[in-house]
């Protein structure tokens, strides 16, 4: 694409991007500076004063630290120790990282947590009955309700994310790069930590950051696990700002939240500016390329009893606690009895409830569309951000994270202000913009990792302006970019499903959600409808899933 | 004469008022529906019902107390607010009252109920918010059971409460002042009692949704809780720790909004609201403690107890409490 | 350092069927030459160096580098490859985005613990000999294709291995860059006087650059020789289309006569390069066409000369490629580009017996 037509395209996309993502946190800005409890008011200072000298801050500070690089950590390197081993290994049962990589980010994350919770609370947690029978313990062993239970937790829930980010890059990774290290004297470990990691650092890194960012805005597992562990972060500390007393002054937690916007777009841009260089370099699969798969020898079985354990904990165990959840009448530790009490009462309710039912319409039709139009404006942004590269690119690249980076009990609020100006207030509209806006990073990422992959051939077809022939868009570029598509299509769909933050605020009577759904069952503490409800969630989401792969594979051979 | 002027008198005035009804109904009916925004939940029958006897739709948004004052005034000020009634806790009420979202409305429905359930023209009492020491009868052996609150300080009960932060849950903050307030009414006991308390170190939980679980389970025994739970969440082996001493909880209030878009249709919800009938299938289904006279909820003695309205707090004085719990509270493990 | 190879087979299994990537090989590398494995692809080339180097692991037989065996089946041996000390330059070159021109060529020093003098130094002469000096401090990736295939050179060479294996790795230049690529690689390798095995399926790169060719098809080696010799004597049908543009007859065998021997083939009764073929029997005839020399104007019968008619000219720059008819048969030759012939003109050419090659049919 010539110089202009790229620069008109980039100034158009950021004014889209911009209105979506910049008129929130705009309204957040003003109302952090605004007496009064809405975003317009006389201009006052007190919000920050009041929000940044409370003495209680540098503890949360200090812990919200703490468990974000914690889950960051964990997550990503659980998700490359998982991609290496599909991508690049002899690993059994491969179908199952699919599996692994999708289906926690359907499970809501409040279950995850309270799941979490059930196994390893001190006082009757299972794992730690368990624990205590085997080993003839006094107390238990495992205490859920603290630090590094909410590491724990997070990064387990974060994990996925980083996956899709990482195993695309793995698996289209020149192996010679690998071969050519050890031929030069290096054992395999050596090459991993000095070769293959390294050049893979850009994926990494975007999965960090993103772990950091996502860990940062995250609210269930704070809320289950840190408040019971009396371990207050940074979207505890919020809630506390937000929840004690009624007048609620969302301004002034919008004045913390600027701390954390700050932070993440300091880490994006870091980011940025760490990997410019390599990933500019564009991994030549040569000619009658082919993956050497790493044989592991004794190491096969252990390590893929590892990965199954993985998968039990991350699906297995979560989604077997809402089955078994939603037939029970109450909360009961499984038992001989709590199995002869099984019900269908909760399915019951929850299918015959028709605002249940107008929710799952709802949801479903946020998925498709608002996936799809994300996926439609992700295709144009990720092409900017990976082949345009001027300073544009970049404004645009930061713009895209920024409703996604505040917390998201405060952003929710920030959309609130702005949609109430415009006409879209309180219609299935303003939930679907939303969306979009704040999950656009869902979208970008793994379209960018696509697009890196696309040579300059691209520039000549210039996919945007539709100046060459459709063909080469539908020959080349379009299979080239389907796997991107559909890893993002994927993303936000499932991401939509359950989308809460925003909708707790937007979602009115006729726009209800199955996430608000399923927060007003956990409000009134009914765990059987939330979890039958749940399930009803999950399958909806793999159906989501399953057609896009599937179509996805038409494209591919078409 | 005097006697049968006086049942004339009354006569006409209940047909007066009954033509009175009529009347709204049926502008109610024309305006078609009501909105109502609240923050009560499950009363998904009563909508229904509103809707069946009065042929005015009843749409019912729930948004939570967090978020309430906040949505309320921002539509408001945007001229959105597509609430014709608003129901929340007292504080809240006060609050649009204060911002002049609510209307005056003084609802002949309202009859029976105690004298200081009308608040003022327009805030309208129905119910409290009523909080209560539940526990597991299945593990909690009936000797066990507290009988004053000052027991829930006792070390037997270490590891074994849950409760809502006391840090930062209005509704819990408010009730361990009014403890102090209606029940201890000597500060150093209140203070005492607070440390056991702490040092008993409760589990604690954002709000009073999840309380009930971790006591069906078993992960703790006990919990400063409500007592509807046990409604709400039958068959679950709950049951509430019964006392001389008085149960309190937040009043909740209903009031009319000032720019309803169907001010006769949100007169008619709340007369209709406040009646026996949906005050009954508030009491029955989902166990709330309700004002409306005769009515209550389907738990064993609880129409012996007696339920008070605590204090409502300034939110400076539910800020300031809050940080004074959380220090108190703050025991580390 | 020799290379033997001792019954190495290899399988693939791959959508239910089973592929013969190597069957049965056998064969000795001989030091200090440069050895090339020539083949079509999917012949098993690539797949026999990956064995040697230790990428990939056969399922019978036995490798030995020198005097070390560094796979064997029956011995229970699997070198890892970073421990056979070997340099291999690859296809795709392999060079270390994250890394410097210095941390690339001085990285199998590294990772062997030198100290970082010798590094240096080392790295310093290794850029040297591929004429990169002063490109140390440059990133990998602002490298052109030529110097990134020198870098990757360097890199093998750097630790002095005891044999350096090279996987196609002109086929990603462009193509006047490999030919001269092709000759610099030659010269740096006969300076060092290093056992070499090159795989290729380029023909000419593999007669420009090697001392001795194994042909190779589906899993087995073929033919083995000096270039000369696989070019002008190769043994079979497969090798002698392959190594060279070829036209081919089928051709009965009469028998032998003055040191030759005689077929019939289409052309004609010709004379050959003595073959041991039974009288009677089938061969079949191979003519490369830079050795049919065209006459203008038919001539009259005689020993090996054969008369044809032009039917198709094409100018390809150096001369002219022409299809030429005799009878049924069209055969490729060659005109200079100054000869004045033109489509439809009759020709002939004679036949010189060592440049007509009998194969087996």
């Amino acid at each position: 694409m010539n110089q202009p037509r790229a620069a008109k395209l980039t100034w158009l996309l950021i004014a889209i991007v911009g209105a979506l993502t910049v008129f929130p946190v705009l309204m957040l800005v003003l109302g952090s500076f605004s007496e009064g409890l809405t975003a317009f008011g006389v201009f006052t200072l007190d919000k920050y004063v009041d929000a940044y000298t409370d003495p209680a801050l540098a503890e949360v500070m200090l812990n919200t630290v703490i468990f974000v690089i914690g889950a960051s950590v964990l997550s990503t390197v659980l998700a490359v120790f998982l991609a290496y081993l599909n991508t690049r290994t002899d690993i059994p049962f491969k179908f199952l990282f699919g599996i692994l990589s999708v289906i926690p980010m359907m499970i809501p994350h409040l279950l995850f947590s309270v799941s979490w919770a059930l196994l390893l609370n001190p006082s009757n947690g299972l794992l730690n009955l368990g624990l205590k029978e085997v080993f003839g313990l006094e107390e238990a062993p495992l205490d859920i309700y603290s630090m590094w239970g909410m590491i724990l937790v997070e990064g387990l829930l974060d994990m996925p994310i980083a996956y899709l980010i990482i195993a695309p890059a793995m698996a289209s990774f020149d192996v010679a790069l690998e071969e050519s290290s050890r031929v030069s004297g290096a054992s395999a470990w050596k090459t991993l930590f000095r070769i293959t990691l390294p050049v893979l650092r850009p994926a990494i890194l975007a999965a960090f950051i993103l772990g950091i960012v996502r860990s940062l805005a995250s609210f269930a597992v704070p809320s289950v696990i840190g408040m019971p562990g009396r371990v207050p972060v940074l979207a505890t500390h919020l809630y506390e700002m937000i929840a004690t007393g009624f007048a609620t002054d969302y301004g002034k937690a919008a004045a913390v939240g600027m701390s954390v916007l700050a932070a993440s777009v300091t880490l994006i841009v870091v980011y940025r500016a760490l990997t410019a260089e390599s990933e500019k370099f564009v991994t030549i699969a040569g000619r009658g390329f082919k993956t050497t798969v790493i044989e592991l020898g004794a190491a096969r079985m252990p390590l893929f009893a590892l990965v199954g354990v993985l998968s039990f904990v991350l699906i297995v165990l979560p989604v077997a606690v809402l089955a078994y959840t939603s037939f029970m009448p109450y909360s009961m530790v499984p038992s001989a009895r709590a199995f002869s009490m099984m019900t269908l009462k909760h399915w019951r309710d929850v299918l015959g409830d028709p605002i249940s039912i107008l929710a799952l319409k709802n949801s479903l039709f946020l998925a498709v569309v608002g996936a799809t139009l994300g996926v439609v404006l992700s295709v144009f942004v990720a092409y900017v951000i990976v082949k345009v590269k001027t300073r544009a690119a970049g404004i645009l690249d930061s713009l895209s994270y920024l409703s996604f980076s505040f917390p998201g009990i405060v952003i929710g609020v920030g959309f609130m202000w702005f949609f109430v100006q415009t006409p879209l207030y309180s219609t299935i509209w303003a939930l679907l913009l939303g969306y979009i806006a704040t999950y656009l990073p869902y979208g970008i990422r793994p379209m960018s990792s696509a697009f890196v992959q696309i040579h300059s051939h691209l520039e000549e077809s210039s996919l945007v302006c539709g100046a060459s022939p459709l063909t080469t868009l539908k020959r080349i570029i379009v299979p080239l970019l389907i796997p991107g598509i559909v890893s993002g299509w994927i993303l936000l769909a499932s991401m939509f499903v359950r989308e809460l933050t925003l909708s707790v605020v937007l979602s009115r009577p006729g726009t209800e959600v199955l996430a608000v759904q399923i927060l007003r069952f956990s409000e009134d503490g009914l765990w059987g409808k939330l979890s039958a409800l749940g399930i009803v969630m999950i399958a909806i989401t793999t159906a989501l899933v399953v057609l896009a792969t599937w179509v996805g594979s038409r494209f591919k051979t078409a | 004469m005097k006697r049968l002027l006086v049942a004339t008198f009354a006569l006409c005035a209940a047909l007066n008022a009954t033509s009175q009804d009529k009347a709204q109904l049926e502008k109610a009916r024309a305006e078609g529906k009501a909105s109502f925004y609240a923050n009560i939940t499950a009363v998904e029958p009563i909508m229904k019902a509103f809707t069946a006897d009065t042929g005015v739709k009843g749409e019912y948004t729930r948004i939570s107390t967090t978020k309430f004052v906040a949505t309320a005034i921002t539509e408001f000020e945007a001229g959105k607010f597509m609430a014709d009634v608003v129901q929340g806790p007292v504080p809240v009420l006060e609050i649009l009252k204060q911002k002049g979202v609510l209307a005056s409305y003084r609802s002949p429905a309202a009859k029976g109920y105690p004298d200081w359930a009308t608040k003022d023209d327009q805030i309208m009492l129905f119910g409290i918010e009523y909080v209560g020491l539940i526990y597991n009868k299945e593990r909690v052996k009936p000797a066990d059971v507290p009988t004053r609150y000052e027991d829930l300080a006792l070390p037997k009960w270490k590891d074994k409460i849950v409760m809502a932060n006391p840090a930062n849950h209005a509704t819990t903050i408010a009730w361990l002042v009014a403890l102090n307030e209606n029940v201890f009414k000597d500060d150093a006991k209140w203070r005492g009692f607070l440390a056991g308390l702490a040092a008993n170190k409760p589990m604690f939980v954002s709000s009073f949704g999840p309380t009930p679980a971790p006591i069906e389970s078993g992960e703790k025994l006990i919990g400063i809780s409500m007592p509807k739970y046990i409604v709400t969440k039958s068959p679950a082996p709950l049951d509430w720790a019964r006392g001389a001493q008085p149960l309190m909880g937040t009043p909740r209030a209903i009031g009319i909004s000032a720019k309803a878009p169907h001010p006769a249709a949100a007169r008619a919800f709340v007369d209709y609201w406040l009646s026996a009938k949906s005050m009954g299938i508030l009491a029955k289904d989902v166990g709330e403690y309700v004002l409306a006279p005769g009515v209550f909820p389907p738990i064993d003695g609880i129409d012996k107890a007696k339920v008070i309205p605590i204090r409502e707090l300034s939110d400076e004085e539910t800020q300031k409490w809050g940080a004074e719990f959380k220090k108190i509270f703050d025991v580390k493990k | 350092m020799e290379i033997r190879i001792r019954g190495v087979s290899k399988h693939y299994f791959s959508e239910g069927k089973t592929i013969k990537a190597l069957d049965d090989v056998t064969l000795t590398i001989p030091a200090r030459k440069i050895f090339t494995l020539l083949g079509p692809s999917g012949c098993g080339k690539t797949t026999l160096l990956r064995c040697i180097v230790g990428l990939e692991m056969p399922d019978t037989g036995e490798i030995s580098i020198g005097d070390d065996v560094v796979w064997s089946r029956d011995k229970a041996i699997s070198v890892p490859p970073e421990k056979r000390g070997l340099g291999m330059v690859f296809q795709t070159y392999a060079i270390w985005p994250h890394m410097t021109v210095f941390d690339n060529v001085g990285y199998p020093l590294q990772v062997r613990g030198a100290p970082r003098d010798e590094v240096r130094e080392r790295v310093a002469k290794a850029l040297d000999f591929v004429q990169l000096a002063g490109f140390e401090g440059r990133p990998a990736t602002k490298l052109s294709g030529g110097q990134q295939q020198r870098v990757a050179l360097a890199r093998a060479l750097v630790a002095e291995p005891r044999v350096i294996l090279f996987d196609e790795p002109l086929s990603n230049l462009d193509a006047k860059l490999r030919e001269e690529t092709r000759k610099e690689l030659r010269a740096f390798l006969e300076k060092l006087q290093i056992t070499a095995v090159y795989v290729t399926h380029d023909r000419v790169e593999a007669l420009a650059l090697s001392d001795t060719i194994a042909v190779m098809r589906a899993g087995s080696i073929i033919e083995i020789g000096t270039p000369r010799k696989i070019y002008f004597d190769a043994d079979h049908r497969f090798v002698a289309d392959f190594i060279g543009r070829a036209n081919l007859f089928k051709a009965r065998v009469r028998g032998e006569q003055g040191g030759h021997t005689v077929v019939d083939c289409p052309l004609g009764t010709i004379a050959c390069q003595r073959r041991d073929f039974p009288a009677g029997g089938e061969a079949t005839l191979c003519l490369r066409p830079e050795f049919i020399h065209l006459v203008r104007g038919e001539a009259p019968a005689g020993h090996n000369i054969v008369n044809a008619r032009i039917e198709t000219l094409t100018f390809v720059g150096e001369n002219y490629e022409t299809e030429i008819r005799v009878g049924e048969e069209l055969l490729l030759a060659r005109v200079d580009a100054d000869a004045s012939i033109a489509v439809g003109d009759a020709v002939s050419f004679s036949l010189d017996p060592a440049h007509c090659l009998l194969v087996a049919a």
